[in-house]
């Protein structure tokens, strides 16, 4: 009885850290630079294309893959934004459909180049057991991408909060023209933070990748989600981790008394009734930009 | 200064007269090719929701990546009421796939489809009302802009998701394939025949018409207004979330017609109606084509989907690939498409031809 109660709870947080995981990266990229990158489930496939190249060629294993496919996305991104979305920062709709054109692309080469059929990465084998505590059972796996959402989390805050790049991204956010004026290139940090939340949004691909299969069309599940996370969290990093746990829960909870289907759905009303109310999202404290 | 012929609305009007007359031509152009013939009339159909959406998003500013709604539930509405047409009610209740899937008695919410009257009604009432309250709850809580996009996003994976899962309601994946045509009253809507085109012409004629003059009226007026700025049309005293709304729903209510007459082109729905793609695709017709203009949006659908299938073939897997760079390009340099590439042409010569080379103030847009 217990154990029925207990389940769906831990099942939430692990849901949670999914889609915490799958957001963080859009969730730096529009917090900074108030980009809405539709592109961002492109970069979570490219993410897990990278991971299962890495493997099968040459036979890199997983835990190292993750922090390459990082760097592999993050340099996708960078070279995108310096060509494409940097001409867009002042039309919002426009970098949104930009970027949907850039997901098209993106999809559609990775079709080319790896063929539509699904790929499959292996995981290291103590990631692949259920742990037995009591009464309860849960996979390592998703143990696993709980810790991994934290340390994300961890470098994030790590970055934007206690180094000089971190002083540079939060001055531009908060006021662009004024941060130029004191010798910030504002031009330069977005790229990087652009290129941050891309490599965020890799790694993620890595990890999903494993979690269940590798297509060309995978990232489009994540970037509808990962939105709305970050639409419900007001755009802030905490908010999108507020909103990311509440929401795994509140799922977990739903499909527990209904079905899975049910439970997104309903989520998904909760979400539209609680925006008519807090347009601003859960945490936010000034207007925000919408 | 002469004024860009582009924005004379008496020239608007002739060019949507050829347009159409040019269309009406179509028919004894094609010949006895019925196929052709089905084919065009299923371009009308995209021609419609490009219509839909160029007045949401071109005209009133509301970028509506979930077009797909209206347009899969006014399909859904038609292809019920075609099933039902060809069962019996007293007899031959329940349709086959509901057999299949173990189903008794037939659901209440298809028992109105019954009268073909009330179903095609509920087809395209449905779809309007669910923007109504959505577009109600979203405007009246101030979201707009790209947060609006997202949900509306959203919202389309839902139905997607909902559609394949109530499969004794909607045959899942496999979708349903009235084995009829539609019967209006005695006459049958042969989809391969001349028939059908005219009453897809006439839909795209009537739609076509009543969002231009929406678009000439002061409610069209108001509604530029809070594209341009929301927030000063509120302080004149205006009720932006209502404006916003009710444009969105005629959209949608656009959008619906054009789904009654896909299924009815097609005999056939399913949830690929609801595909995010297929939404995607909207979009960039519109903005290649041109979000401003009602005409250009209709032309971008008829080009970029006859592309698509005559250089398809060829081209089948770069197809995209193509689209997906076309697209970038037109957003990074042609914000207002091809039709403001034209508007710009239009510009130079009218400026030319009456002289005033030196005069390099835009005239302002109607349209």
């Amino acid at each position: 009885m217990l154990a029925s109660i207990v389940n769906p709870l831990i099942l939430g947080i692990s849901i949670g850290s999914i889609l915490l995981i799958s957001a963080l990266g859009l969730a730096v990229i529009y917090g900074a630079a108030g980009v809405i990158n539709m592109a961002h489930g492109e970069f979570i496939m490219l993410g897990a294309y990278s991971t299962y190249t890495l493997q099968s060629t040459m036979g890199m294993p997983f835990l190292l893959c993750i922090p390459c496919a990082f760097f592999i996305v993050g340099i996708i991104g960078f070279v995108i934004e310096r060509n494409l979305i940097c001409y867009l920062y002042n039309r919002p709709l426009d970098t949104l459909l930009a970027t949907w054109g850039v997901s098209l692309v993106l999809m559609q080469s990775s079709r080319l180049i790896f063929g539509s059929d699904v790929k499959y990465i292996a995981m290291p084998e103590f990631l692949s057991t259920n742990l037995e505590l009591g009464i309860l059972n849960f996979s390592t796996f998703r143990l696993f991408l709980i810790a991994v959402a934290l340390i994300l989390l961890f470098i994030t805050w790590f970055i934007f909060y206690r180094t000089r790049l971190g002083i540079k991204i939060r001055a531009v956010t908060q006021n662009k023209e004024m941060a130029a004026s004191f010798g910030i290139n504002a031009a330069q940090v977005y790229s990087i933070t652009f290129a941050f939340g891309a490599g965020l949004a890799g790694a993620a691909g890595a990890m999903f990748g494993a979690l269940s299969i590798v297509l060309p069309t995978m990232g489009m599940h994540y970037v509808v989600e990962a939105f709305l996370m970050v639409v419900t969290g007001g755009g802030s990093i905490l908010g999108t981790v507020f909103a990311s746990t509440l929401a795994g829960e509140i799922q977990s909870i739903f499909a527990f008394i209904f079905n899975d289907t049910m439970a997104r759905g309903l989520l998904f009303i909760l979400i539209v009734v609680l925006l008519r109310f807090r347009p601003q999202g859960l945490l936010s404290t000034g207007s925000g930009r919408r | 200064m002469r004024i860009n012929p582009y924005n004379n609305v008496k020239y608007q009007w002739a060019v949507y007269v050829v347009f159409f007359i040019f269309l009406a031509c179509i028919p004894t152009i094609v010949g006895d090719d019925v196929f052709l013939l089905n084919q065009l009339s299923t371009y009308g159909v995209y021609g419609i929701l490009a219509l839909s959406l160029s007045l949401c998003w071109g005209f009133g500013g509301i970028l509506n990546l979930g077009q797909g709604i209206a347009f899969g539930l006014g399909s859904y509405g038609m292809a019920m009421t075609m099933q039902l047409q060809s069962q019996d009610i007293l007899e031959d209740r329940i349709p086959p796939f509901m057999l299949n899937n173990a189903v008794e008695t037939l659901p209440a919410i298809w028992e109105p489809f019954w009268n073909a009257g009330a179903g095609i009604s509920l087809a395209l009432i449905v779809p309007t009302l669910f923007c109504l309250i959505f577009g109600g709850l979203m405007f009246w809580g101030r979201v707009s802009g790209p947060f609006f996009a997202i949900m509306t996003l959203a919202m389309l994976s839902a139905f997607y998701t909902i559609f394949i899962d109530l499969q004794y309601l909607t045959n899942g994946v496999n979708g349903i394939t009235p084995p009829m045509a539609l019967e209006v009253g005695p006459y049958l809507v042969d989809p391969y025949s001349s028939v059908s085109f005219w009453v897809v012409f006439v839909a795209l004629l009537l739609c076509t018409v009543v969002a231009k003059l929406i678009t000439q009226s002061k409610f069209g007026l108001i509604v530029q207004a809070q594209k341009n700025d929301p927030e000063r049309t509120r302080f004149l005293g205006y009720n932006v979330a209502l404006y916003e709304t009710i444009i969105y729903a005629f959209s949608g209510f656009i959008a619906a017609i054009a789904g009654c007459c896909f299924a009815m082109l097609t005999q056939y729905v399913s949830p690929g109606q609801f595909d995010v793609g297929f939404s995607i695709s909207m979009v960039i017709w519109v903005a290649i084509g041109g979000r401003a203009s009602l005409l250009w949006g209709m032309l971008g659908a008829f080009m970029v989907q006859g592309a698509q299938s005559y250089l398809g073939d060829q081209f089948l897997s770069t197809w995209l690939l193509i689209l997906g760079f076309f697209f970038i390009l037109v957003v990074r340099f042609l914000p207002g498409g091809l039709a403001g590439l034209v508007e710009v042409i239009l510009g130079y010569f009218s400026s030319n031809s009456s002289g005033t080379k030196g005069s390099n103030s835009e005239p302002k847009r109607v349209d």
